[in-house]
């Protein structure tokens, strides 16, 4: 187990190096010159000179490669050639909002998910079943971005009741919360679908399993058997299946916060994208990238615990 | 195999061909039918064929031209000329829902496509050099295009590669090729041990043609399942694209375009945004449980129950 967890540990380093080079190899592939592109119109020639020694982008590749990894290495995503600002001070100011939204809407979506499912498995052959089955169907179908558009035209146009744009004035919990409810319910609502739908299958398996059945037989009441016995083992596959979404979250928030134009990390790449500021697209996906593959991480460590009988090599 | 078709030949009898070789519309329907018996597989499978419909005959289907501009009913609702009403052009919406078909096929479809040739090529050699330096670099490989949010992630290739239809699909393609790569993979790891593999090795063939004639068509059952899902998958993240401005190029009618468009009017004109949303959504729909009757099709223990 202890052996499990730390060969997973490590094999992140040769991991997070390859996407590294990756992020630093997409503006290799830029066509044109990069400095010059990024500075648009703006640019003279010395500009783009100064721009190219800011970068480093006039020495060879090796040795910007090995600039650009010394500086992750020491906490320093570059400047954004926008603002001037710091990319990693631009970051923590978003963060806090897209960490909050993906919490906010992770923790409704487990919540329904989980209690649509295995509520639907309890009572199998009742029309609930199949409520659930048609809930789950339309909560994968509509995707993130729709469903944050027709929630908008539905809540803040139709029926004005909810604020349609910003993250609410910082320090006052409330209106904050209130700016939080479409966003964090858009991005929630496909995973409530997925989620109510595999814990009812794993559910379902459960119930027909034979200790299941040898507690019916000794008659232990059917809440014990329920609560007790079914229910936590039936999460356990939700557990990693949360782990992996966190990745689908990162990615939905960058629409969720573009419509309801939240200041967080998803709407900092895209303008970021917009502005073609490439540092700030880089350092902008690094952290989101970071953020997924710890989100993994501990998704396979904590699934390796919850379920004693996986076995690891 | 030779002594029987001897013994046949005396005693008078046709020989009688005893490779297995199921021709592949033979497969293919037997599929079909599966697909269509599982609950919910139907509807699928007429929605797919349909949305299929639309993107091939659109030019022909479709009411009036995509492109038209009707200016004097700008924002009109739905009317007999314009079924689902025009939009901030006078275009009409149905026309273009219709011609955003045949957008959201070509870039699924071209992305499942490439991405599964990649994904399964190396997921094959890796699986057969199980252990071995290619195996762990090919996994290396796999692993870092996965830690990326692939959304974000393909949001960047079309960054730097410019928006175009092309681009669109090199970079979703790019995305999803380590999720096939996985399973084709895993399920090469099981195959390889099998009897009829060991029987080619010892037969001294090369690897290149167990890997493709053995291997290969034995591995792709669960590769198709994934392929019916990823298609919905990556139609959806065609439109997500779309509506970032960082897909196809705006006069192409694309749903995602459409959404794009409804949202700058979104005060005025809800149903510039309700339509493509329900298109997408059905579009969706269709995926899934076609994907989803696929999956049960192709699973010989699904079958049983």
């Amino acid at each position: 187990m202890l052996k499990y967890t730390i060969k997973r540990t490590l094999w992140m380093i040769p991991t997070l190096l390859g996407v590294l080079i990756i992020l630093f190899s997409l503006t290799y592939l830029m066509p044109g010159d990069p400095a010059s592109a990024m500075l648009g119109p703006r640019a003279t020639p010395e500009l783009v000179a100064e721009l190219n020694q800011r970068l480093h982008l006039d020495k060879a590749m090796p040795v910007r490669l090995g600039y650009y990894l010394l500086g992750v290495v020491k906490g320093d995503l570059g400047t954004s050639v926008w603002s001037g600002h710091k990319v990693s001070s631009l970051i923590a100011q978003a963060l806090p909002h897209t960490v909050l939204l993906a919490i906010t809407s992770l923790g409704i979506a487990a919540f329904i998910g989980i209690l649509l499912g295995a509520f639907s498995a309890l009572r199998r052959d009742s029309p609930i079943g199949g409520a659930v089955t048609i809930i789950s169907l339309l909560g994968v179908a509509v995707p993130d971005f729709v469903a944050a558009l027709l929630l908008m035209l539905l809540f803040c146009i139709q029926i004005p009741i909810l604020p349609a744009l910003g993250a609410g004035a910082e320090g006052d919990l409330v209106d904050v919360a209130v700016h939080l409810i479409l966003p964090a319910t858009a991005l929630g609502i496909g995973w409530v679908g997925y989620l109510s739908r595999l814990m009812r299958e794993s559910m379902l398996d459960v119930l027909d399993s034979d200790y299941i059945r040898t507690a019916r037989a000794f008659a232990v009441p059917r809440d014990i058997i329920t609560y007790r016995y079914a229910l936590k083992n039936a999460v356990i596959p939700c557990i990693t299946v949360i782990g992996l979404g966190v990745g689908k979250l990162l990615g939905g928030a960058v629409f969720v916060e573009i419509i309801f134009s939240r200041p967080g990390l998803g709407k900092l790449i895209v303008d970021a994208v917009y502005a073609r500021d490439f540092p700030m697209v880089q350092g902008g996906i690094l952290v989101a990238t970071i953020l997924f593959v710890f989100a993994n991480l501990l998704a396979d460590i904590s699934y390796a615990f919850v379920d004693p009988r996986i076995q690891y090599g | 195999m030779e002594m029987q078709t001897a013994n046949q030949k005396e005693a008078g009898m046709a020989p009688v061909q005893l490779t297995l070789k199921r021709k592949w519309s033979d497969t293919l329907r037997v599929t079909l039918r599966a697909v269509v018996k599982v609950k919910g597989g139907l509807w699928g499978g007429i929605f797919v064929g349909l949305m299929l419909l639309c993107a091939i005959g659109a030019q022909w289907i479709s009411p009036s031209d995509p492109d038209a501009q009707d200016i004097a009913h700008r924002f009109a609702g739905p009317s007999f000329t314009h079924f689902l009403g025009t939009d901030y052009l006078g275009r009409d919406i149905l026309s273009r829902i219709i011609y955003g078909c045949r957008i959201a096929i070509i870039v699924s479809f071209g992305a499942v496509t490439l991405s599964s040739i990649v994904g399964v090529f190396l997921g094959v050699i890796s699986g057969y050099n199980e252990g071995k330096k290619l195996d762990y670099f090919i996994i290396w490989l796999f692993d870092i295009v996965r830690s990326f949010p692939q959304i974000i992630l393909a949001l960047a290739i079309v960054a730097v590669l410019g928006p175009s239809l092309f681009n669109v699909v090199v970079a979703l393609a790019f995305t999803a090729f380590p999720f096939y790569g996985r399973v084709a993979r895993a399920q090469t790891l099981s195959v390889k041990e099998a009897d009829y593999v060991k029987a080619a090795e010892a037969m001294g063939q090369k690897r290149f043609r167990i890997i493709l004639k053995h291997i290969t068509p034995n591995i792709l059952a669960p590769v198709i399942v994934c392929l019916g899902m990823d298609m919905a998958t990556m139609i959806i993240w065609e439109s997500g694209l779309s509506f970032l401005g960082l897909g196809v190029r705006p006069p192409t009618a694309s749903w995602g375009i459409m959404l794009r468009n409804g949202y700058k009017y979104i005060q005025t004109s809800p149903l510039m945004i309700l339509w493509p949303a329900v298109a997408i959504t059905m579009a969706m729909i269709a995926f899934s449980l076609f994907s989803e009757g696929l999956r049960v099709a192709l699973d010989p223990k699904e079958r049983e129950r």
